[in-house]
């Protein structure tokens, strides 16, 4: 009487989750997910074939807008896979500031996954809470870069200008409010019993997924694996810095969420040793005016909010623009996991996985 | 009853246009649809926030779906394989209803004038207030919602619809 | 009686009328300029270059060395006071902090193991900036690949990026495809490369890392290399009906007109037309006949 067909319907690229423009193909049987595809490409800009007609140090720009929440982190990259590219050695102050700069967008970002998150799933307090601190790092970066949102922080070879001053204190100022902001999302959250209901066992990736995937950042180490690029191959000021790297065994949202609360109190630790320890120095190495390239291709691995945020670059003899530009976008390949992800459960539990990946869609479809 | 002598009768009644009183209760209350594209996005997310509230102006309430909103903020780069996605949810929104092109990328492209991006949403969708900027802070966008609300305030209903009846005769 | 002649006064230039309008359509991200270099970074073509570079720096030395002994034999015959010994000219230092990263010999363990687990398939080995390259043979990069993730040694576990470069103006290839190896336990990287014509078709990576799903279907979206036993070879980030291929150099960074539609034609007449032609290709006639 009653056919038992699965449905196919369509998460369409616009939907109340906030995190861009994903579409995704689910085929249902009642309310169980048999098979989900993710379609990509609504915010393909072609900023790779873009920036193989700015210069070196233009193609920052475009930069800030592909991972438009941490834009901090891929100026990093940028900056540090040109700088490796020509062989430049940044003075140790800019490298401390860097650091600085790079851990306090990492806590905007978590603090927006933290916040678009939990709307997804229903708590909608913990949005206004987290914009709130929000929108105090946003301050800083305002005070140092100009922007709130696409920083174009750093330039080659180190940054335009040294701290304005009362950055520090600004930023100390934050520091010493930071930690209770975290303890009171933690008390709405973490032993929350919807807030479980819906996380725990939740999107599993096992370690053994996870590295074949090619999945890195706090999926990974929600997983088990102890894979930090701050710590296997440091860059800026990490190999100074004295931080820990939390991971956890159950690989599953709720311990994605756990991972990404306690990287926010790393972060706040980094932030604190780059304040307390900032040497004295020039802010820009000397480099001439118009950088001009030897045959070379470097990969520059940094490791940005979400991922292993990699950038390649192949430069041509006397070209001042690169020959080729390559993104390794860490959304781009976190989001082939969301079909193992999902498969086997629940509809709701696909927009608890799309969030827990904390994918940006401006980094995927480049 | 004089100008200067107010009775009992007007303290509690106001005479006016009845054109007037739906542009005020169409302006003061203007539900926005969620379509964040790209970095606008998180600007509008942040002009919603605690800071910058947008609730205050009667648009606090973004709506999920096309069929119980009346303005379109779209915020962020528009692509081809986009287009025709914008094109259908705005025929989706009743009347009356109105577009805001937040940020340089919805006005003209912005800085991706590349193959696939669409240089301004204008192309697609008819546009009302356009909002510079890379992204537009949020007292930008507050600012052109207000003038928004202006352009609401002081249109007349029987040109808005005069097109529309003329067009389908 | 005629006028006399003026001498030719140069004509003035044709002033402009109206104000100075920015050509967009002359500016240099949009011109189509194919390379006519092949910046593969390379160790043999490193050394070939030094080489050339110095053995060229050298008969000029010499050059002027018998240049220089002619002139004096010459003064000397005239009775003039013999001219200065040339000096060796020194390379100018630039003032400033760059250290160009140069290949080297790859002494490296993994790079020396690589290329005795593969012998012949490995075309060049060299290190550069800190990173370890390794070329080899385009039939042969799935069983590169094995053995980097297998061999105990090496235990290359991730694959962290794999991308593709157009060089239009080489001779024996068209395409370099470079895989990035991470091995997490052992915290070190390795790059594999293969050159690949046009046309050729090499192996998919994803039997081995599946990771390397949809970076194949980038690289075939924007380059157009197709890969063999790929699960879905299809166009990922441009839609589906998309024209040509955008990071090749022959393409315009503006495109080719395809985002110059206007979508605002009529009411969703865009998806009308998409639905006519969808219908169209699988059988079905929608337009109604018009009555008579």
């Amino acid at each position: 009487m009653f056919k038992n067909e699965e449905m196919e319907i369509n998460l369409g690229p616009q939907h109340p989750s906030t995190h861009g423009v994903l579409r995704v193909k689910l085929r249902l049987d009642g309310e169980t997910v048999t098979k989900c595809t993710p379609i990509i490409g609504y915010l393909h800009r072609g900023v790779e074939k873009i920036c193989e007609n700015q210069t070196y140090f233009q193609g920052q720009v475009w930069t800030d807008r592909m991972d438009y929440v941490a834009s901090i982190s891929n100026n990093l990259g940028w900056a540090e896979g040109v700088e490796k590219l020509f062989g430049i050695e940044v003075p140790r102050r800019a490298k401390y500031i860097r650091t600085m700069l790079t851990e306090q967008n990492r806590l905007a970002s978590h603090l927006l996954w933290l916040a678009t998150h939990a709307l997804d799933i229903g708590a909608m307090t913990v949005f206004l809470y987290a914009f709130r601190e929000r929108e105090y790092l946003l301050d800083l970066f305002e005070a140092f870069c100009g922007a709130r949102l696409t920083t174009t922080a750093f330039r080659i070879g180190g940054l335009r200008e040294d701290l304005p001053p009362g950055f520090i204190k600004s930023s100390q100022a934050f520091q010493d409010r930071f930690l209770a902001c975290i303890d009171e999302y933690e008390e709405l959250l973490t032993e929350n019993r919807i807030w479980k209901k819906r996380t725990v066992g939740v999107a599993k990736l096992s370690a053994e997924d996870c590295i074949a995937l090619g999945v890195t950042g706090p999926v990974l180490r929600a997983a088990g694996v102890p894979y930090d690029i701050r710590r296997a191959f440091p860059n800026a000021a990490y190999a100074e810095m004295d931080f820990e790297i939390p991971t956890r065994p159950e690989a599953d949202t709720y311990a994605r969420y756990l991972v990404r609360l306690a990287e926010m109190r790393q972060s706040h630790r980094i932030i604190q040793q780059c304040i307390d320890g900032l040497p004295e120095g020039p802010v820009m190495a000397k480099i001439p005016k118009i950088l001009r390239s030897e045959v070379n291709e470097v990969y520059h691995p940094i490791e940005a909010p979400k991922g292993e945020l990699g950038y390649y670059f192949v430069g041509e003899k006397g070209g001042t623009m690169p020959y080729r530009m390559h993104v390794r976008a860490p959304s781009f390949v976190n989001l082939q996991a969301l079909s193992k992800m999902t498969e086997g459960r629940l509809l709701a539990d696909v927009i608890a996985a799309i969030g827990t990946l904390d994918v940006v869609l401006g980094e995927i479809d480049r | 009853m004089g100008v200067n002598s107010p009775t009992a009768l007007e303290h509690v009644l106001i005479t006016t246009k009845v054109e007037k009183v739906i542009n005020w209760a169409r302006a003061s209350s203007v539900w926005p649809m969620t379509f964040g594209l790209a970095c606008c996005a998180i600007e509008m997310m942040a002009a919603g926030a605690s800071r910058f509230d947008f609730d205050r102006f009667g648009a606090g309430i973004f709506r999920a779906t096309p069929r119980q909103s009346d303005l379109m903020i779209v915020a962020g780069t528009v692509t081809y394989k986009m287009a025709p996605v914008i094109k259908k949810l705005y025929d989706q929104m009743p009347e009356p209803k109105w577009v805001i092109a937040m940020g340089s990328c919805a006005t003209a492209g912005g800085p991706f004038d590349s193959y696939h991006t669409i240089q301004g949403v204008d192309k697609v969708i008819p546009v009302d207030v356009f909002i510079p900027g890379c992204p537009p802070r949020p007292e930008s966008l507050i600012y052109g919602f207000l003038k928004l609300q202006d352009k609401i305030m002081t249109s007349s209903i029987a040109d808005r619809y005069k097109e529309i009846f003329e067009e389908v005769g | 009686m005629t006028d006399p002649i003026d001498p030719q006064a140069p004509e003035a230039p044709e002033a402009p009328a109206g104000p100075y309008v920015y050509d967009y359509m002359a500016a240099p991200n949009r011109q189509v300029v194919l390379p006519k270099t092949v910046p593969l970074p390379s160790l043999r073509t490193y050394q070939a270059e030094v080489a050339a570079a110095a053995a060229a720096d050298e008969a000029k030395w010499q050059k002027q060395l018998a240049d220089f002994e002619v002139a004096k034999a010459k003064a000397e015959a005239e009775g003039k006071d013999a001219p200065k010994p040339p000096v060796r000219a020194v390379p100018r230092k630039d003032d400033n902090d760059l250290k160009t990263p140069w290949p080297t010999e790859a002494k490296d363990a993994d790079l020396l193991k690589l290329q005795e687990l593969l012998g012949g398939q490995v075309e060049e080995v060299f290190e550069q900036a800190g990173e370890r390259v390794c070329q080899v043979k385009k039939e042969a990069i799935l069983e590169a690949l094995k053995v980097c993730r297998d061999e105990p040694s090496l235990k290359y576990e991730m694959l962290a990026d794999q991308s593709a470069t157009h060089y239009p103006a080489a001779k024996d290839f068209a395409f370099s495809i470079v895989y990035h190896l991470t091995s997490v336990s052992r915290s070190r990287r390795l790059r594999l490369r293969i050159l690949v014509p046009e046309g050729f078709v090499p192996e998919s990576a994803c039997p081995l890392y599946p990771s390397a799903n949809w970076m194949e279907r980038e690289i075939y979206d924007m380059l157009g290399i197709r890969f063999a036993n790929h699960p879905d070879m299809t166009r990922i980030l441009c839609p589906e009906d998309w024209e040509g291929y955008p990071l090749r150099k022959e393409y315009p960074t503006v495109g080719l007109g395809q985002r110059d539609i206007d979508f605002r034609d009529d009411r969703g007449g865009v998806l009308n037309r998409l639905a006519m032609e969808k219908a169209g290709q699988m059988g079905i006639n929608l337009k109604q006949p018009k009555a008579d």
